[in-house]
């Protein structure tokens, strides 16, 4: 204890370049928790739209991944009705939700533009996956009777801007059925959806699963999605899906989420470098300060060899003070870091549109217990290990040369 | 208090014996011979003087004396300990356990308050707090510093600094104190009550004084006077 009460007045022996290299250890502490929460965020975000989007885990014909259909669900998926009732009963599971992709023309009378579908149960799709259903006018309509009446559609917001749709408009549907001959079908645009992807938003339609198989004259669905309460749950479940459902092939949210996977590893490389170019700052920063420390008290250090403290025991006491420089840097980094968390809704900042997306998101940052932990602990051993650094070589010099320092 | 208890078998021996005691500097090309064969025997409890001349070797073999420098050719005997056979680790212990150290400019830690200074070469002997403190106490009486202890140096006087200096010394009681001109940077003074502290103290804790010093009135405190010219001891 008076060791670190001693290292502490050697610290405040300079007090203005101490204050510097640990603002400076505060600063960079600070930049590295915003900066890897900001990524955490992102993270996050990107898994639950991963996980909104496909589902935990995806079902599917064996073939279905891994080759291209010859004709419209060539590899789909016989006699779904029966899986999802089966595996609705375990109570891990939310939802499944049954899903026909499929593609064609769509037409406003004077113009026709290609469109891929998906047929899906559109209440309970947007039910699960909220706001990233991304319905951005008019409304989910299901036709009272799926044989008659009429049919809704949800249209992607940039296709129906190239019809020039809008809701309650008439559009036609032209598809390629099962059998290979042509079938078309009249729609009303009961809304418009967006997924933040222009590209997708060019071709996106949306209808109701029933409609998706009358138009292409089938029973089978391309895909099962299977909504799991707890994200902790996807492996156990898929273990147990390959026990009791032989025949199908299994895609994990991660093995679809190509975006997800991407973002990450260009978020962790950018942040990565970026973590290391702080910590280079912090390091060469209590480098220099705690050189300095060491070269003025030269003397000091050849009066206490000459007393009998052992080399190591002068290098522990100059780890000390950089321990307290890192701890205080460290403290004051995480004080900062909470302020700029805190104070960041205020603000509402948007980040622009990663790339191939049309929509900016909020600039929010995670916390996370391990990030602060490993953070925090980093810093201080960068601290410790620069004053263990610049001491050792002082603390082994000859005595009688250190007390001839002036 | 702080009576240590000594060996009678050391005590016999002379406190310091160097034989044949040499050192050179390099200079560039050049060697120079700063100590050429000394032969000096110290008794225990002794309070010897070395003067001479500037540049003669008085700081160089006060230096060797004091394990902080080495030497090139001869042998030292320090109590009952070959000081040349020791590698680095066993002469710092050596220092810590028993040599202490007086410098011209004090040294002292400036961080460190009186007291602490004093306490410092008790820390370094792994005494618990309670003795730490009676002892350091206790020092600071007898240098006339008890009132002082909570001052840091730069709150001192000259004299008072080297009466911290000499308190820190001969705190831990140690068979050897080495002073390299103790009193140069004080008023006469100043400087003829600091000789009679390390006089009396010495004597008090049995302490062997070995001093570099160019003061005419230490002479009449010294049981030995050596003089010093050229390396060599006459
Ligand atoms: N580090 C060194 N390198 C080279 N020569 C040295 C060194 N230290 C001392 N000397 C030389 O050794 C000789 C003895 O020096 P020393 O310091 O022992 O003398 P001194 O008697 O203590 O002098 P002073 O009274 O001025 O303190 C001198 O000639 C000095 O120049
Ligand atoms: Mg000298």
């Amino acid at each position: 204890m008076k060791a670190l009460l001693l290292a502490w007045k050697n610290v405040l022996r300079n007090r203005r370049r101490s204050l510097v290299t640990i603002l400076i250890a505060a600063v960079g502490c600070a930049a590295i928790l915003v900066a890897s929460g900001f990524a955490l965020h992102t993270y996050e975000m990107l898994i639950e739209g991963a996980v909104h989007e496909y589902g935990h885990i995806t079902l599917a014909h064996p073939d279905f991944f891994d080759r291209e259909e010859d004709s419209p669900l060539q590899f789909g998926v016989i006699g779904h009705e029966a899986l999802m009732t089966r595996l609705a009963f375990d109570n891990r599971v939310v939802d499944i939700l049954p899903r026909v992709s499929f593609s064609g023309l769509i037409s406003n009378g004077d113009k026709s533009l290609v469109f891929l579908g998906t047929g899906a149960d559109l209440l309970r799709e947007s039910q699960n996956r909220g706001q990233f259903f991304g319905l951005v006018s008019g409304s989910i309509r299901i036709p009272a009777d799926k044989k008659e009446g009429n049919i809704y559609a949800l249209v992607g917001a940039a296709l129906a801007r190239s019809l020039g749709a809008r809701p309650g408009d008439s559009l036609t549907l032209l598809a390629t059925t099962t059998s290979g001959s042509l079938n078309a079908m009249d729609v009303e645009v009961s809304g418009l959806v967006s997924t933040g992807w222009e590209e997708l938003d060019k071709r996106l339609v949306y209808i109701d699963v029933a409609l998706a198989q009358r138009l292409l004259m089938t029973d089978r669905v391309s895909t099962l999605s299977v909504y799991l309460k707890k994200l902790k749950d996807v492996e156990g479940f898929r273990a147990d899906l390959l026990a009791t459902a032989p025949g199908l092939a299994l895609r994990t949210w991660q093995q679809q989420a190509f975006y997800y996977l991407s973002v990450k590893s260009l978020y962790n490389r950018i942040f990565g470098l970026l973590g290391l170019i702080i910590a280079a700052l912090v390091l060469f920063s209590v480098i220099n300060t705690l050189a300095m420390a060491v070269v003025e008290r030269t003397r000091e250090i050849g009066t206490l060899r000459a007393l009998g403290t052992y080399p190591a025991e002068i290098v522990a006491q100059f780890m000390r003070e950089g321990f307290l420089i890192g701890l205080s840097g460290v403290i004051l980094g995480n004080l900062l870091t909470g302020a700029i968390i805190w104070s960041l809704p205020y603000f509402a900042l948007e980040m622009p549109p990663p790339p191939g997306r049309s929509e900016g998101y909020p600039l929010l940052v995670s916390a996370s217990l391990p990030l602060y932990v490993v953070t925090n602990l980093l810093i201080i051993l960068l601290c410790v290990g620069a004053a263990w650094a610049v001491s050792r070589r002082a603390a082994r010099n000859p005595i009688v040369e250190a007390l001839g320092h002036v | 208090m702080t009576n240590l208890p000594s060996k009678p078998s050391v005590a016999q021996l002379p406190a310091l014996h160097l034989r044949r005691v040499a050192k050179q500097y390099q200079m560039g090309g050049e060697k120079i011979l700063a100590l050429k064969s000394i032969d000096l025997e110290v008794p225990p409890r002794a309070f010897v003087a070395i003067r001479g001349p500037s540049g003669s070797g008085k700081s160089t073999l006060l230096n060797i004396c004091g394990l902080i420098d080495h030497f090139d050719a001869g042998s030292y005997q320090l109590g009952d300990t070959d000081v040349g056979q020791l590698d680095e680790r066993a002469r710092t212990g050596i220092r810590r356990f028993r040599i202490g150290f007086i410098f011209q400019g004090y040294n002292l830690v400036p961080v460190m308050s009186v007291y602490d200074n004093v306490e410092y070469p008790l820390f370094l002997l792994g005494i618990g707090e309670r003795e730490r403190k009676a002892r350091v106490r206790d020092m600071l009486a007898q240098v006339g510093l008890d009132a002082f202890a909570n001052r840091l140096p730069d709150q001192l006087s000259g004299g008072q600094r080297q009466r911290v200096a000499i308190a820190r010394a001969l705190v831990k009681a140690p068979p050897l104190v080495v002073a390299d001109e103790p009193t140069a940077n004080l008023d006469t003074a100043t400087a003829k009550q600091i000789i009679e502290l390390m006089k009396n103290l010495g004597a008090r804790f049995g302490s062997t004084f070995l001093i570099a010093t160019h003061d005419e009135r230490m002479v009449v405190h010294c049981d030995q006077v050596r003089h010093m010219v050229d390396g060599v001891l006459q």
